[in-house]
Order: C-alpha cells, then structure tokens, then sequence
C-alpha cells in the first residue's frame, strides 16, 4: 500500500476541497489517461485496487504511470470508544483530488483496452472520472 | 509552417482588464490573449477561440505562423502558450509572439516515430516515448511540422536518442543529443499474491511512517498525559 516513508507531523485536519486542478490535469507521460470530474479522498487501498484492476486486464501489455500520492492521513477512533479524550490514531492514508487531476496513465496498448483497463480502474474509485487521450494517440 | 488563416483581434482597453472582465469575454464567445515580441510593446487583445482551437488541432500546430489582424495592423505572429480548462477543456488563454521572418527562432517540435519496433513486434517488449518534443532553432520558414524517426530497427532494451533522429541542415538541435527519445522495455507481470503472502506482506509494512523530529517529543508527551 501507498504510504509516505517520513512525515512531518503524524496527523491532520481534514480540510476543504476547493476549486480545480490547475495543476496535473493533462497527460505528461502516456497516450491515455484518467481523470477525475469531482473533488474527493481516494484512499491508498482504493489506489492499488484500480492499479492491480488495470495490470491484470493489460497483462504485459502496457506501462501504467499512477499520478496520484496518498500522503494525507486519516484517523479513526476504536470502536465503541465514547467521544472526546483525544483525536483517533491514525487509520489509513489519501490522496486529495480536485476535479481534472489525471489519476493514470497508460501506453503500449490499444485505446480499446486501455479504455477497458481504465473503465475496470474506475469501478474501484469513489468518483466520477473520465477517459482521455492524448490527440493522435494509437499511432502505434 | 505558415498558414493562410487570417486571426481577428480586438484590442483589450485598460478598463477591460481583470478576472471579471475576462470572465465576461468569456461568456461573450471569445477569450482573451496576448501578443508580444518584435521589440515592440506588448498589447492585451481579445480573439476567437475557434480559429485558436483550429491552428492547434492543425498538422504543424501550435508552430503555425499566421497572421494576426489588430486593426488595421497585420503581423505574423505564433502561438507560445495556451491554457486550458481542467474539466471541460474550454481554451482560457493564449499567449502570441510577434515573428520576425529572417530571424532564427527556438521552437519545439513534436517527434513521431514510424514503423513498428522489433523489439515490440519479436521480442514482445513495449514501446515507451520519453521525449514527446525536441527543441529546435531554425528560421521560421524551415519549422518542420514533425520529426519522424523511424523506429524498426529498434530492439529490446535499445535506446533511441536526440542524436539518432534525422538532423535536416538548416536545423539545429537545442535538446541534449544524449536525450532518450524512445526505448522498447519490458513490464512484469502481475503475479497474483496468495493469501499467505498477502498477510506476509500485511504484517511486514510497517504500520506508521516515521515522525521527522516531532516524533520522540510526542510520544514523551503522550506518556506524560497519560500519566496525569
């Protein structure tokens, strides 16, 4: 699972999700990707689900780029514990999104699969998200 | 390349400056850019987006030099920056340089490379591109509208660089020759993890990454609270 090696502090406020991405909202490094059309958590176990969603359907096919980091922690309280005496321990990580933040990337495979590998990827995800592809793509 | 098409503008007064007036151009239809270079002042102007979409869908791309109509004034100008909307992909803003047709200009270049690789086709590797554009200088007649390389001969674990791409003589070549462009590599396999090695795995990871400094200070302070 995703995680930070080194952390500042061991947990955090929750904060808001404002506005878009204005920054990693085009394809830097495959021919397709996907990207996400609203803010949210995506939660490190739901990172690897769609990463080991789209390997499995591309097999040896493909190069898969993850744009996405889950350095937020989040924590949780034992069950059936009364409130107050402290904020929880920490549970698992996420990675913030805003809406037009490439999640994947992929090359070496035709748009049809990769459309296929992504629409698999998606399934695992909270959000709505898109299919792109850069202009020209599946020359080869 | 130089295009036929001709880009109406209008000049931006002062008083039509700022995020709320260039969110009603905007909603008028059109978006707002800039021109500038030639050592000549900059002017904020207003042009339409379906004439700017048109040049960068067009083969040579955001490298077409076309003619810009400011008033009466007709310049050949090329497109150095675009923004575009995160979510609907809507152009937001674009940046023009005036061009000085006998004068050398750095430009970037898309690569595209041609036939398919044996490393790909015999050997079963996958073909990875780098490098998507090369920096070139060349006056700006000669800006090719790609560079094709191609990419048959090219076998597993081989590297095709800056230097390997086919060098035209009035062009040279900005980007480090060194530079990979493409390679034909390899990707492992997924292998399913069985149940055991799963949990393995589970108890391997550690559970908390490490607190720079805070973390000893903390825990003393934990203990102490936990204490009273």
């Amino acid at each position: 699972m995703l995680m930070p090696k080194k952390v500042k502090y061991r947990k955090q406020q929750r904060g808001r999700m404002r506005g878009k991405a204005w920054r990693g909202g085009e394809l830097a490094f495959g021919d397709y990707g996907l990207k996400v059309m609203e803010p949210g958590w995506i939660t490190d176990r739901q990172i690897e689900a769609s990463r080991v969603a789209m390997t499995r359907f591309v097999k040896r096919g493909g190069k898969i780029w993850i744009r996405l980091f889950p350095d937020k922690p989040v924590t949780k309280k034992p069950a059936e514990t009364r409130m107050g005496k402290g904020k929880g321990a920490p549970d698992h990580w996420v990675a913030v999104v805003r809406p037009g933040r490439i999640l994947f990337e992929m090359e070496g495979v035709s748009v049809t699969d990769a459309q296929e590998a992504m629409r698999l990827a998606s399934h695992k995800l909270p959000l709505r998200t898109k299919f792109v592809a850069r202009i020209g793509a599946g020359a080869h | 390349m130089t295009s036929q098409e001709i880009v109406q503008a209008e000049l931006r007064e002062d008083s039509s400056r700022g995020k709320n007036e260039a969110r009603r151009l905007r909603a008028s239809g059109r978006v707002p850019a800039v021109v500038y270079g030639a050592k000549k002042a900059s002017a904020a102007i207003s042009v339409d987006p379906k004439q700017i979409t048109r040049i960068l869908h067009s083969a040579s791309g955001h490298n077409t030099i076309f003619d810009l109509e400011l008033g009466s004034e007709k310049t050949k100008v090329m497109i150095v920056d675009w923004q575009y909307e995160p979510l609907k992909g809507k152009l937001l803003h674009i940046d023009m340089k005036r061009i000085a047709m006998d004068e050398k200009i750095r430009v970037s270049v898309p690569v595209h490379l041609t036939g398919e690789a044996t490393g790909v086709k015999q050997q079963g590797g996958i073909l990875d591109q780098v490098m998507r554009e090369v920096e070139i200088e060349c006056l700006p007649g000669d800006i090719p509208s790609s560079i094709d390389a191609d990419i048959s001969h090219l076998a597993f674990g081989q590297v095709l660089r800056v230097a390997d791409l086919p060098h035209g003589g009035s062009l040279k070549f900005i980007t480090d020759e060194n530079q990979a462009v493409a390679h034909v590599t390899s990707v492992k396999e997924e292998v399913v993890a069985t149940p055991d090695a799963a949990a393995a795995e589970a108890t391997a990871a550690p559970a908390e990454p490490e607190v720079i400094k805070k973390g000893k200070q903390e825990t003393t302070e934990e203990t102490a609270e936990a204490k009273k």
